[in-house]
């Protein structure tokens, strides 16, 4: 490892040679101490501006000790395991440099930005940090904004529905304006509270791009000729295509794209190994001036993800938490001396780790009548022993409740968690009798209204075997109220299709992803908004769509939820938003159009012994918080930071 | 012998025919003993079962067999438990032994009561056995109710833990269910799966082949050629397309059926091919001639004179195909595309064991394996007795 000590020969032995090299005057020496060492020889060879010059003016200063953390070292691998080529996006969420943040408190910080003034909730001031740079070095400023709003945003061959949903409210764009250098403004005539949250997402929605790279891909700056020779280059169909796949920056695919993340991407797919270094501009800070990422490199190797938890107990990851489920704890526990590594647990954020979600536009009419029945869906749910399942496959350690929010976010209310969550198999045979699911078969299997048996096929992704057991518990469960259960593995994606079809009427998928959300984010994951929500497919689809495609909902429920998702995309006081937000978990909790069986479920985080800086408890939830996101996952650092550097691929 | 006495009749003009009233006696000229005529004289059948018994292995294989597929009747008898049984407070119980002797005093078969603790930093269930509290196992005893057959409600069972214990001998599963009864019951299906399968892809092959084979040309090349593409197709995507073509609202109990038939749909061609050979060549043999020459119509032939000819090896063939069967169905449900749940197989438990955690932490849930290995290693035993046996005379 380079020490300072080892910085302060550096600094007697090279001036000499760098003097000659650079060819340039150093009056004074040079301090390279709060550099990276893996910059040193470039700074002094002239390839690399010092440190100074890189940081924009005002960066980014993480206070560690402030936070209960220590400063570390630089240098260092971290290496990860991904199941697939497409996880590499997991870089973009897990360092998490956004324009805007949400930090741990839940509350929007600028991150990227120096500052954001908002005018009545509806005029958006956007101050970049004077200074701060592309990845690449060229400086980062209103034009970037510019760019994308007038040439790719509002340009019809590039985005043909227009600006993302986000940025349209109630059918009005907005008016952008560059005041100067560092300094854009978004418009609206009406409050726009969505606008922020969106760009603080996990997968945010983006509103600039490095300009100065782009445009040679735009028909209006390049020159014809060698567009044309870069669109056979990459065998796209037009240059509309082709700016669309160098644009893409959520997942990483193009490493010449500039970046301000943590680390920048220096492999181009396909690739089953995957490398990030240092991104030499970044504009994050610790308290002592040193830049950050702290680790100099990240990686990512591609396997198969059944085989992931073993590869993980060999200690072939440093920091690592998908593709391991709470089922592979004690495996993992066991091996925590060998691979050198401890395994910690964090919550998980979902509202539900597992839900039952009936789907409300089946296209089979007898099931759709059934499952719209509000007096089916509540004996489906408070027949399930919730109890039992957390025992048998949680140990206990999860909660048993209904998909709501958590308590971490300010709108918890036992109430909305307990709806229906009691086991009453009683009361679910009452109401399923109240129904007209009251006669049964021989088998003691009820019948539908039209005289067909009361089988569920449930479509599961079924990569986890927790979520197979808890199936073969529900469907103990359900026999007792005379429904037959039926669990059916097929694939993530043809489950997404045959949801949106109508063929499946019923399947299993993770509850809300934004379970400790306060007022202030939108509440859309509770109303009818996009054909993912498998509870209502294609209303969801008509709302997306403004009515071109879908179906308009026609269920008393999910139309005043439709509604109030509306009211609070008008709405300007978090008092006001509180009440909508209540409103609608209160409808969804009374309504039951999720099953939720166990939530607060633990997830496991495996960290290597010399990482530091790893939160020992948190809570694991993609939106809000981007996983390790919101614990900077900048700010880890290694113990021994360059020995990491010999071990690279397993 | 006779033939000298007649003057032949004018070329061109019918042959006599004549048969000799007097029973035919070919050994007239030489007497045999009591026990030369025991070995003389002997049916095929006879000689096939003398020539099997001096094939050791095949006979225990045999016996092995027998008594396991005597034992699928009375399932629900033999488990101690039902096998939809879960035992909450058990969960993941490594396999419990069965002692005789407590403090040095011989008690009969018991088992300890076992101490549940959870070991919250590794997050594992422990179990230990105390000694103090002792549960002698009881015989033909009142146990988990269950339905014989599907039909019958009964709740008799050979063996029951004691009052109030616990008898897991081969442990419990996730769920907490007795392995030694899911085992038990799973054996009805595994076995079985190999019977039917087998008698789908024996009617076949022997009506495809047996046609092709006595009636040859156009048919039997037409034949032929399917068979190469059938045999050319990768058996695993194949059942897997077949399998995901049954739909998912199926009763288990059809998927059950639906897999048999696509393992024995695809299973035949082979069966095919050898009865075919076997009719080339047998129905070109003198006996055949002669039996033409009597007048005998098709089917006397086929059914009286060739089928005879082939069976025992057709046995032989058959046994050695089931195992493949077995492990077909063994393969799909490992796959997670054949039985499903709640119906229960070796191939169904086995998938349910395909993890790296299973492996290190609860070795025993992998025990399916042992009796797959037996059973296919007994069949291939058999038919290879079964195939020396088939043919006596060599």
């Amino acid at each position: 490892m380079l020490t300072r000590r080892a910085f302060g020969i550096l600094s007697l032995l090279l001036p000499a040679s760098g003097l000659l090299r650079a060819g340039r005057a150093l009056a004074e020496p040079r301090d390279l101490s709060l550099e990276p060492p893996s910059f040193v020889r470039d700074i002094w060879e002239g390839r690399l501006p010092e440190l100074a010059q890189r940081l924009p003016q005002d960066p980014r200063v993480i206070d560690l000790p402030a936070m209960g953390r220590a400063p570390g070292h630089y240098g260092g691998t971290m290496r990860m395991l991904m199941g697939d080529q497409r996880d590499i996006r997991m870089m973009t969420v897990y360092s998490y440099a956004r324009l805007v943040v949400f930090d741990l408190k839940g509350d929007i910080v600028p991150d990227i930005l120096a500052k954001v003034d908002i005018e009545q909730g509806r005029i958006f001031t956007l101050h970049l940090r004077k200074g701060h740079r592309w990845s690449d070095g060229h400086p980062f400023t209103s034009e970037d904004f510019r760019y994308w709003w007038d040439d790719v945003a509002n340009n019809a061959h590039l985005s043909p529905d227009g600006p993302p949903l986000q940025l349209v409210v109630k059918g009005e764009r907005p008016v952008f304006e560059v005041v100067d250098e560092t300094t854009v403004r978004f418009m609206w005539s009406t409050p726009n509270p969505g606008f922020l949250p969106a760009l603080a997402g996990a997968q945010p929605v983006l509103i600039m791009l490095p300009a100065h790279y782009m445009k040679q891909f735009h028909q209006r700056y390049a020159d014809p000729v060698r567009l044309g020779a870069l669109i056979r280059g990459e065998r796209v169909k037009g240059w509309g295509a082709l700016h669309d796949r160098m644009a893409r920056s959520y997942r990483p695919e193009n490493p010449d794209l500039p970046t301000l993340s943590a680390w920048m991407p220096t492999t181009k797919p396909p690739a089953e190994f995957f490398v990030f270094k240092r991104n030499p501009y970044y504009h994050r800070v610790d308290e002592q001036g040193r830049q950050l990422p702290y680790v100099d490199e990240v990686t990512m190797s591609i396997g198969t993800s059944s085989l992931i938890p073993a590869k993980v107990a060999a200690g072939a990851a440093d920091l690592q938490a998908r593709y391991i489920s709470f089922a592979d704890y004690t495996f993992l526990k066991e091996g925590e001396h060998n691979g050198h590594y401890h395994v910690r647990l964090w919550e998980r954020g979902e509202g539900a780790y597992v839900t039952l979600v009936p789907n409300l536009n089946v296209a089979d009419p007898g099931w759709r009548a059934v499952l719209r029945d509000v007096r089916v869906r509540r004996a489906l749910s408070v027949a399930i022993n919730r109890r039992d399942i957390n025992q048998v496959i949680f140990f206990g350690l999860g909660h048993e409740g209904a998909n709501t929010v958590l308590p971490g976010s300010p709108l918890y209310d036992s109430r909305y968690d307990h709806a229906w969550a009691q086991y009453d198999p009683a009361l679910a045979n009452k109401l399923l009798d109240e129904a007209g699911l009251d006669k049964r078969d021989d088998d003691g299997i009820r019948l539908l209204p039209n005289g067909r048996r009361a089988e569920i096929t449930i479509e599961t992704a079924g990569d986890n075997t927790e979520e197979t057991d808890i199936l073969e518990l529900v469907g103990y469960d359900w026999e007792k109220i005379g429904i037959k259960l039926y669990a059916r593995g097929v694939q993530r994606d043809l489950l997404r299709r045959s949801v949106i079809a109508g063929n499946a009427t019923m399947a299993v998928w993770p509850g809300l992803d934004n379970a400790t959300a306060g007022p202030n984010m939108p509440p859309d994951s509770l109303a009818p908004t996009s054909s993912m929500q498998f509870q209502w497919p294609l209303w969801g689809q008509y709302v997306d769509t403004m009515g071109r495609e879908g179906e308009k909902p026609d269920l008393p429920a999910a139309e005043k939820l439709v509604d109030l998702a509306k009211q609070w995309r008008r709405s300007v006081t978090p008092e006001e938003r509180r009440q909508i937000w209540e409103k609608m978990l209160q409808i969804n909790a009374d309504q039951v159009f999720t099953i939720g069986i166990v939530n607060r479920t633990s997830q496991p985080v495996v960290v290597n012994d010399r990482l530091r800086n790893v939160p020992e408890v948190g809570i694991y939830s993609f939106e809000p918080g981007a996983y390790f996101g919101i614990y900077l996952i900048d700010t880890f650092w290694f113990e021994d930071g360059n020995a990491a550097l010999e071990v690279k691929r397993d | 012998m006779s033939a000298t006495t007649h003057s032949l009749p004018p070329p061109g003009a019918p042959l006599d025919h004549f048969v000799d009233d007097a029973p035919f006696d070919p050994y007239a000229t030489e007497p045999m003993t009591k026990a030369q005529e025991r070995i003389y004289l002997a049916s095929q059948l006879t000689l096939m079962w003398w020539k099997f018994k001096r094939h050791r292995l095949a006979v225990v294989s045999g016996l092995f067999l027998a008594v396991l597929y005597a034992s699928i009747l009375i399932s629900e008898f033999l488990a101690p438990y039902n096998y939809t049984e879960r035992h909450t407070d058990f969960i993941r119980s490594p396999p419990q032994a069965v002692h005789l002797f407590h403090d040095g005093n011989f008690i009969g078969p018991f088992t300890y009561g076992l101490t549940y603790t959870l070991d919250m930093e590794k997050l594992r269930r422990n179990y230990t056995e105390d000694t103090s509290r002792i549960y002698p196992v009881r015989f033909f005893c009142r146990g988990d109710s269950y339905r014989f057959w599907g039909l019958v409600e009964g709740n008799l069972h050979l063996v029951c833990p004691g009052e109030g214990g616990t008898l897991f001998v081969l442990g419990t599963d996730r769920l907490g269910r007795d392995m030694l009864s899911r085992l038990i019951y799973g054996a009805r299906i595994s076995l079985t799966i190999g019977l039917i399968g087998i008698s789908v892809s024996f009617g076949l092959g022997i009506i495809i082949g047996g046609l092709a084979g006595y009636y040859g040309g156009w048919f039997d090349l037409l034949t032929q050629r399917a068979i190469e593409v059938v045999q050319s197709l990768p058996h695993i995507p194949l059942w897997l397309a077949l399998s995901s073509v049954m739909p998912p609202t199926w009763s288990p109990l059809l998927v059950y059926f639906g897999i048999t038939i696509i393992l024995g749909l695809m299973d035949w061609t082979g069966l095919a091919r050898a009865v075919r050979s076997k009719l080339l060549s047998l129905r070109e043999d003198d006996y055949v001639v002669a039996a033409q020459l009597m007048g005998a119509k098709t089917p006397r032939i086929v059914f009286r004179h060739l089928v005879p000819g082939f069976m025992s090896h057709l046995i032989a063939m058959a046994t050695i195909a089931i195992p493949s069967m077995i492990l077909g169905e063994t393969a799909l449900s490992f796959l997670g595309l054949g039985l499903r749940p709640p119906i229960t197989s070796w191939g169904v438990m086995l998938n349910e064991a395909q993890n790296i955690n299973i492996v290190v932490l609860y070795p025993w849930l992998i025990l399916p394996v042992v009796p797959v290995i037996a059973v296919i290693l007994a069949f291939n035993f058999l038919g290879d007795g079964l195939r020396d046996a088939a043919d006596p005379y060599r």
